[in-house]
């Protein structure tokens, strides 16, 4: 009764014009973001992280949400128009949503991805109500050698499951702390890599940061190898409600879609684009006809594109309950709740109900909204389809640049964004991974206190961390993991894993 | 000859060896009772020890590949021209976005965005211009209220 009280408590807060205003702009632009390739959610949510320091601490993050769930979404439509995947989670419905595409199935392509997304939203949204709470309360008894073991543990996930070299995404982490580290020591109040700019005591912005390293470079990369989109599929797109047959074949892959997404959404490091990987790879396997896969098989379109959206509502659960972020989209979620000075974790549900369970019902609420955005308005998303990217690539850069002054008012923080763009662009042509840093810049001064105050209790003893049942998991499998990159076998394993750069 | 691969590392390394060297001096305190340049000296070191790792391997890889590292033709092929445009577009445009004002200076940064990819006329990159400060302007300066300055033109 308690869970039905409290979703009748988040549906009376999102209803306000206010909130639903917000959440139609979130799940509007992530449905936008998702259909334009050349950039992510990540870099649709910093450039509009700005924007939310002047809303409520609700509408914000039901706005973000809105972004990162709608991407899910809109990610197919281009996968299955156009064979170029808005979203790295939507590169396996390109296989057979093209194909349906040029057999003159677009229509029940895009349908039944919409459909799968909305049943397995709807899913996890149900799950992450029923898990979030108790998990809360369990997490109330952590210590800081617990969050110190988990941080390690989300960090090498995401260190592990990143593109290429390892040493190179361990690299990236050590300075992603660092540089989340700089400024004003908050135990001594002694400066730390200030240089003597008062901009700095406060420490790097979050904003600015993410902004240069996703918004700045992407269009850095673009431009250099000028982005063009394939030709567009013409003609009218009908047949957007699936037959029975499609539905028989749709609905056990969008269901097992729906189980797989939210449980390697929860994980640290999991999220949309493996989910929708092990999804097309588990429907091919238990298909009948296998075969079928790669040449317009609606099983491949149902079950990965569930499973992307499934894995959207996972990835709350370590935010929300331990205030660890997932992933780099959950991380720009925890730094615009720390903007309003709302700080995740096991006492966040008690302590602000109304935001929990007001994003809660947002989610049923934007996932209506966005089966209602991506069914009837198809017509127009293809539409969006043909803006070429050189009129794209200038607004890019002027939210970058608005969202970057309007923060403080400065310019220094213009400068900040140009600079971690040029960062961002170098690093991706040289092959080191952002992703790693950006979780690491976020998680940085809660790892740093988290280790300071864990050697303080323990007297400066590393023990500490192997000594408690958790943070010797946590820490436990860190090692575990980091060790297997060491074993060929499983090095090549892991190199076969599709990966994403805005994890 | 030093390969592009090879750079990268030396910097990181270079980094680290700084940053080693200078947060020692912040502080490093001991394990019982961490100072503010703890992390810092931890983190590192870690930089320093995969750099001097990464870089070995870029050794390791030539000698096997037994021909050009891949990163030497990074820059072939590519419009890393455009780019440097780009950044010094953005360079200047920081430079004088408080001496020219807002629309003026961001009027100015948008013409040469709308012309630096792809030939346009001047006629259209204005007006795709003047319709995005507009835009812009609109709902950022009188809706959301952001403080933009006015510069020496006084708008």
């Amino acid at each position: 009764m308690d869970v039905l009280h409290n979703l009748f408590l988040g549906f009376s807060v999102i209803f306000e014009p206010y909130n639903i205003f917000f959440c139609f702009i979130g799940v509007f632009i992530g449905t936008l973001i998702g259909v334009l390739p050349g950039i992510g959610p990540v870099g649709a949510m910093s450039l509009l992280l700005p924007a939310t320091y002047k809303v409520s601490p609700l509408a914000s993050l039901v706005m973000l949400a809105g972004i990162y769930y709608g991407a899910q979404y809109g990610g197919s439509t281009t996968s299955v128009l156009v064979n170029i995947p808005g979203e790295a989670s939507s590169v396996v419905t390109c296989l057979d949503g093209y194909q349906m595409a040029r057999q003159g199935r677009g229509g029940a392509a895009l349908g039944i991805a919409a459909f799968g997304s909305f049943i397995a939203g709807t899913f996890s949204l149900v799950a992450l109500m029923l898990i979030a709470p108790p998990l809360a309360s369990i997490a109330l008894q952590f210590g800081p050698p617990e969050y110190f073991g988990l941080m390690c543990l989300g960090l090498t996930i995401l260190i592990y499951l990143a593109s290429g070299s390892i040493i190179r995404a361990i690299m990236m982490a050590a300075l992603g702390v660092m540089l989340g580290c700089v400024g004003q020591d908050l135990e001594t109040g002694s400066t730390r890599f200030v240089f003597g700019v008062p901009e700095l005591l406060d420490g790097i912005g979050l904003a600015p940061f993410v902004m240069g390293l996703f918004g700045v470079s992407e269009v850095l990369l673009n431009i250099e190898q000028r982005l063009k989109l394939g030709k567009v599929h013409e003609g009218k797109i009908k047949g957007l409600l699936p037959n029975w047959q499609d539905w028989k074949d749709s609905i056990m892959p969008i269901l097992r879609g729906s189980i797989f997404g939210f449980f390697l959404g929860i994980l640290p490091g999991g999220g949309a684009v493996i989910s929708s990987f092990v999804s097309y790879a588990v429907e091919k396997k238990v298909s009948k006809h296998p075969e079928r896969f790669g040449k317009g098989a609606i099983e491949g379109v149902a079950g990965p594109e569930s499973a992307n959206n499934a894995a959207s509502g996972g990835a709350f659960i370590p935010l929300l309950t331990l205030g660890i972020p997932s992933n780099v989209v959950m991380a720009l979620l925890l730094g615009a709740l720390m903007i309003h000075g709302i700080t995740p974790g096991p006492l966040f549900i008690a302590n602000n109900p109304d935001i929990f369970w007001g994003v809660i019902a947002s989610m049923y609420i934007g996932n209506v909204m966005l089966l209602v955005l991506n069914l009837p308005l198809i017509g127009l998303w293809v539409q969006v389809l043909k803006v070429p990217y050189k009129i794209l690539f200038p607004l890019i850069l002027l939210f970058c640049v608005i969202g970057a002054y309007s923060i403080n008012s400065s310019t220094f923080d213009i400068a900040v964004m140009v600079v971690f763009g040029v960062l961002g662009y170098l690093m991706r042509k040289y092959k080191f991974e952002c992703a790693p840093m950006v979780l690491a810049f976020v998680l940085g001064p809660m790892f740093e206190k988290s280790l300071r105050l864990s050697l303080l209790l323990s007297d400066g003893s590393f023990l500490i961390f192997f000594t408690r049942p958790i943070a010797a998991a946590g820490m436990i499998a860190t090692f575990l993991m980091l060790g297997s990159c060491v074993i060929p076998s499983l090095r090549k394993k892991r190199e076969e894993i599709p990966m994403d750069e805005e994890r | 000859m030093l390969t592009h691969y090879r750079l990268g590392s030396i910097i990181w390394l270079a980094v680290g060896i700084y940053v080693a060297i200078s947060s020692y001096r912040l502080g490093f305190g001991s394990f019982t009772q961490p100072g503010p340049g703890f992390i810092f000296v931890l983190m590192a070191l870690l930089l320093m020890v995969l750099s001097a790792i990464d870089l070995g391997a870029t050794f390791i890889r030539k000698e096997k590949a037994g021909k050009e590292n891949p990163g030497d033709i990074l820059w072939s092929g590519v419009r890393w021209q455009k780019v440097l445009l780009l950044i010094a577009g953005l360079s200047v445009y920081i430079s004088v976005f408080n001496f020219l004002g807002f629309l003026c200076s961001t009027f100015l940064l948008m013409l040469f965005l709308f012309k630096v990819d792809e030939p346009t006329r001047w006629w259209v990159a204005i007006l795709e211009s003047f319709i995005t400060i507009l835009f812009s302007y609109g709902l950022f300066g009188l809706w959301l209220k952001v403080s933009f300055p006015q510069g020496i033109l006084g708008f």
